[in-house]
């Protein structure tokens, strides 16, 4: 798997240059789905409803306002089947995820921040991003790591 | 003295609370001042990523590295170092982003970065394009940037070292602050609680004290009463007989030779009388004397209720010849347990309560009877009977009926005779029928007469 992530990596930097290309995989998506792995593009991603949130964040100023879709709708729309997810990052950063996270909250796959595409080299492509703000219980350390940026691979377990 | 308790009358409301106010601020005070130190200490123990920033220094100086590595691997690909780049630089972004860039200004490495990202920047493949010349570039600018790298994650470790110190500085205090709030708090409770109990106990002593002095007050009223009732009692029962001792001895002198026999016996007689009243008086005076000082005790005994009836009708009948004063009984040996001598002064007062009471011609009963495990003797006139008005007061000492007082009567008899029957583990019964007469009846317990 590391290595598929590794060529995903590859990928996603071979045409880094050019980051808006809809053919390009952001995503690739293991583990309990329907039909694993899969690949996302960022047309596959856009293709999700689309949802904005506004919060503020441990690592910037200010509450930025995000645009993305929402992680419950990926998770089904693929036919995932899980308790919960294993995110990774461009970095190597890896967090295990509860699904039951992105059903109690609308737990978001930012794709763009204030509305500028999130860039590989701030913490895109995607950045998964908790609606903060609007729970106390999630200004906490604990869902503080599971915010994973540059995320580059889910694995449902 | 009339009214003593009019100062602590109950108070209501805040007044009661009031005093209890300062004690309140003192308790409850100290504990808010513990719970806002808490809390402030809950909100800085939430832990932020700038805490972790000597690992978001090390990461940025491993992706910095990790580019230098692929920059002078010969067999690395364009697309490897493009990444390599991107993942530097997102770190360098990182650190370039609020709190964390504050965190290194505050440290004074601000310009320390900037030259770092600024440095890193200029190499940009994507700009430069790729080729050996570039990625050579990119490696001396790696290696000439790990010791800038250095200084700055020891920094940031002392810096943390340093905050972790002033931290545990800041817990200490807190705690001892809280330890002595929550001190002060149990000693305002402890204030309160004892403010409490205190006033409770003076009001309840308060009103221990009330009713000491009332009871007291009460008594003394009631002695004073009674002496000055008893004085009048006295100096007018005296007073009649004497004065009729004296107006016989008067008729007797003015006669002066002419003194007949006759003459001093019927003098005699009048003395005799009056003289009798007196000691009869004198007596009883004494006899309550005595029952006040609890110096009289029953000697219980069976007696044979009837015979002492007969004796008490027997000296009746002597004392006022031409009364009809009868005796029945409902069988002979009624025997009661009593001391015969207090039954027959019972009996003695009863009967002179109802002659005195009732008209001249009309009978004077008594009758002897057992029911339910006591005998009585029940004393029957056809007086006037009681007024209501008078009757809860019969056997009240020194009191005379509304109707009476003027009459001759110590207003001891009834009196007497209920203290000297319940004496005898016995009561006085009456009965009183205004305008038709009264009974009065003694009750004794029964004695079989085989009983000591």
């Amino acid at each position: 798997m590391r290595v598929n992530i590794f060529a995903a990596m590859a990928a996603i930097s071979a045409a880094s240059a050019a980051a808006g290309e809809a053919g390009e995989v952001l995503l690739t998506v293991t583990g309990r789905v329907a039909e694993a792995p899969v690949e996302l593009t960022r047309a596959d991603l856009e293709a999700l409803p689309q949802r904005s949130l506004i919060t503020a964040t441990t690592v910037t100023d200010g509450r930025p306002e995000f645009e993305g879709f929402l992680m419950r709708d990926l998770l089904e729309h693929l036919g995932a089947e899980g308790d919960s997810v294993v995110a990774l990052a461009l970095n190597d950063y890896r967090a295990e995820i509860p699904v039951s996270d992105f059903e109690d909250y609308d737990v978001l796959g930012a794709l763009t921040m204030d509305g500028a595409q999130l860039s590989p080299r701030d913490k895109g492509p995607v950045w998964i991003v908790y609606p903060r703000d609007d729970h106390r219980e999630l200004q906490d350390i604990r869902y503080d790591m599971r915010w994973v940026w540059q995320l580059v691979s889910l694995h449902v377990k | 003295m009339s009214r003593a308790d009019g100062s602590s009358r109950p108070r209501h409301g805040l007044a009661l609370f009031l005093p209890y106010l300062p004690l309140l601020l003192i308790c409850f005070g100290p504990l808010a001042f513990a719970l806002a130190k808490t809390s402030a200490l809950e909100r800085d123990m939430r832990i932020a990523v700038t805490e972790n920033m000597l690992w978001v220094v090390t990461q940025t100086q491993k992706e910095v590295m990790a580019l230098t590595l692929a920059a002078a691997a010969p067999d690395r690909q364009a697309e490897e170092i493009a990444q390599s780049f991107d993942l530097a630089v997102s770190r360098l972004t990182l650190l370039g982003q609020g709190p964390q860039q504050r965190y290194l200004a505050e440290l004074g490495h601000a310009d320390t970065l900037q030259q770092i990202t600024t440095r890193i920047l200029a190499l940009d493949p994507e700009v430069q394009g790729h080729g050996p010349a570039q990625h050579a570039a990119i490696y001396e600018q790696g290696l000439a940037l790990q010791s800038q790298f250095n200084r700055l994650a020891n920094d940031v470790m002392m810096q943390e070292w340093e905050i972790a110190a002033e931290r545990l500085d800041t817990y200490r205090s807190t705690q001892t602050t809280v330890i002595f709030a929550v001190a002060f708090a149990f000693l305002g409770a402890m204030g309160i609680s004892w403010l409490f109990l205190r006033n409770k106990r003076r009001l309840n002593e308060a009103e221990i004290q009330r009713r000491r002095d009332s009871a007291l007050l009460q008594e003394a009223r009631d002695t004073s009463e009674m002496y000055r009732d008893f004085a009048a009692m006295v100096s007018h029962q005296m007073r009649t007989p004497l004065s009729l001792i004296d107006s016989a001895m008067h008729r007797l002198a003015r006669r002066g030779d002419a003194v007949t026999a006759s003459d001093v016996a019927e003098r005699q007689g009048v003395v005799q009388d009056a003289v009798r009243r007196m000691t009869r008086l004198v007596e009883t005076v004494l006899l309550v004397g005595k029952l006040d000082n609890r110096q009289v005790r029953g000697n219980l005994a069976p007696a044979a209720l009837d015979a002492l009836a007969q004796s008490a009708l027997t000296e009746a009948r002597g004392l006022h010849p031409g009364r009809d004063i009868r005796l029945s009984s409902t069988g002979s040996r009624i025997m009661a347990l009593c001391d015969p001598l207090l039954v027959a002064h019972i009996l003695e007062n009863l009967l002179a309560n109802a002659l005195r009471y009732s008209p001249v011609e009309t009978r004077v009963e008594l009758r002897v009877f057992s029911q339910g495990g006591q005998v009585a003797c029940a004393v029957t006139d056809q007086g006037p009977g009681i007024a209501p008005a008078d009757q809860p007061h019969v056997f009240k000492r020194y009191f005379r009926g509304e109707a009476h007082r003027a009459e001759q009567g110590t207003g001891l008899g009834l009196a007497l005779a209920r203290e000297l029957a319940e004496l005898q583990g016995g009561r006085i019964g009456m009965d009183t029928w205004p305008g038709r007469g009264s009974v009065f009846t003694l009750w004794l317990p029964a004695a079989s007469e085989g009983r000591p």
